[in-house]
């Protein structure tokens, strides 16, 4: 047993038994951690509201080498991310960003979930909603590029044959990147990915900004981003966040008068 | 899978219910009068046979519409929004509130799968937009997930001319500044409102 503070971001919480809270957080010392938060729904609880979700703060940590569930004795909130609420297309952008660091995460990864995933949910937090997906999907990809996952985009993911950069190419997620036409052809799996979309995908791994264009193009992104997550995780569980903020990104517009 | 077995694996799908409390309460059963477990069953039976969601507010009832939605004293131009039918109870025992409710039935969660679909707003919307409506209330629970949702029912309703409020947040009744965290110290300097 031996005691953990570390400054961490709560990517998930629910309730478990009568009073205690289960938390899931990325830490900057231990990778993402499953916590128990005992208590934590009393009304005079000392966590208060310091455990909701997505807020950044140092957890106290009591862990437990041989278990998968460690305790967590305090939490020091230092910033909370009530921003995030203030519109559907943020919360759901945030929420699809944090399944990512759930799903792809694990205790050893310095710190750089924990990094990637803060510095992503501040910039949602600030964007309009035009500008929430293009944001949401660079940091996305900057947090698979952080856990060594980034796609193959100069050079080709089976023979690493040179690319040009202007061309359209074939993207596979199974081969974990684009394609030159002799490899596309031998295994037609993937789909056309266009020189812009390369060029807007290289930008954000990179870590540059890149806006995008119309909502075809936006939506071609984000389920060009779920089909390689969903390819390279192991697991075949749904990615319910990713789910709900493609879903969202289309058919929420308010009411019109009755 | 044995009686005992099968009776284990259902009990401890109920909440706050563990495998340890369900072996517990299983052999409980069985030292009883068979005719005390006959009972639960009967009533388990009941319990799902007659109760249904209200047609109009979403509560959980045994008559349509719900004794709240049909009683002639409540406020009905008046409409507080809560996650949960459990929720209705809670604002019920204020003895303050006399409008009529609509419950959601949960809240906005993607990592939970739980999108706008999930929940009743287009129901509320169409309750809304039928007219007679004067406010709607929305309390939901303070937390993250909570104001996303309260805020996307505020969006959607947005366009139909109905005074929407939000319950408020800060400092619980009776606690102490000194013990409070951060977070709700700044919610409710936030929410302070005007002395008279």
């Amino acid at each position: 047993m031996r005691l953990l503070e570390s400054d961490s971001l709560v990517l998930h919480s629910f309730d478990y038994r009568e009073t205690s809270r289960i938390v899931r957080i990325a830490t900057r010392d231990a990778g993402v951690l499953s916590v128990i938060a005992r208590g934590a729904r009393r009304p005079k609880s000392p966590f208060g509201s310091a455990i909701d979700l997505f807020t950044s703060g140092v957890a106290h940590v009591r862990v437990n080498p041989a278990r998968d569930l460690h305790t967590l004795t305090g939490f020091d909130a230092t910033r909370s991310r009530s921003e995030l609420a203030g519109s559907l297309a943020r919360f759901t952008a945030a929420s699809a960003v944090a399944e990512l660091c759930l799903r792809f995460a694990n205790e050893d990864d310095s710190g750089r979930v924990h990094d990637a995933a803060t510095s992503v949910l501040d910039a949602i937090g600030v964007a309009t909603p035009d500008d929430v997906p293009a944001i949401a999907l660079a940091g996305a990809w900057r947090v698979v590029a952080e856990l060594g996952f980034a796609p193959s985009l100069d050079q080709c993911a089976t023979c690493h044959a040179d690319l040009v950069a202007d061309e359209p190419v074939t993207f596979d997620h199974r081969a974990g990147g684009a394609l030159c036409a002799r490899c596309a052809r031998l295994g037609p799996r993937g789909r056309l990915f266009p020189a812009e979309a390369r060029e807007t995908l290289r930008a954000w791994l990179d870590g540059t900004e890149s806006a995008l264009g119309d909502s075809s193009t936006r939506r071609a992104h984000q389920r060009l981003l779920r089909e390689f997550l969903e390819e390279h995780l192991a697991d075949g569980k749904p990615l319910r966040a990713f789910a709900t903020w493609e879903a969202q990104s289309f058919s929420h517009a308010p009411a019109e008068h009755a | 899978m044995s009686a005992i077995e099968d009776l284990v694996t259902e009990l401890s799908r109920l909440p706050t219910i563990g495998k340890k409390s369900a072996l517990r309460l299983t052999y409980h059963l069985l030292k009883q009068p068979p005719e005390q477990s006959r009972r639960l069953a009967q009533v388990l039976g009941t319990l799902t046979e007659r109760v249904r969601l209200c047609e109009r507010c979403f509560n959980l009832t045994e008559e349509q519409p719900c004794t709240i939605c049909k009683d002639p004293r409540r406020d009905a131009a008046t409409i507080c929004v809560v996650e949960e039918a459990s929720d209705i109870a809670a604002v019920e025992r204020t003895g303050e509130y006399r409008g009529v409710y609509h419950v959601l039935g949960g809240r906005l969660s993607p990592l939970d799968g739980i999108g706008p679909d999930e929940l009743t707003v287009t129901a509320l919307v169409q309750r809304v937009g039928a007219g007679g409506i004067r406010e709607v209330i929305v309390a939901t629970n303070p937390k993250l997930e909570g104001e996303a949702t309260a805020l996307y029912v505020q969006e959607q309703l947005s366009s139909l001319g109905v005074l929407v409020s939000r319950i408020a947040l800060g400092m619980p009744v009776g606690g102490d500044l000194e013990y409070a965290d951060g977070v709700t110290i700044a919610q409710a300097i936030a929410s302070r409102r005007q002395m008279r």
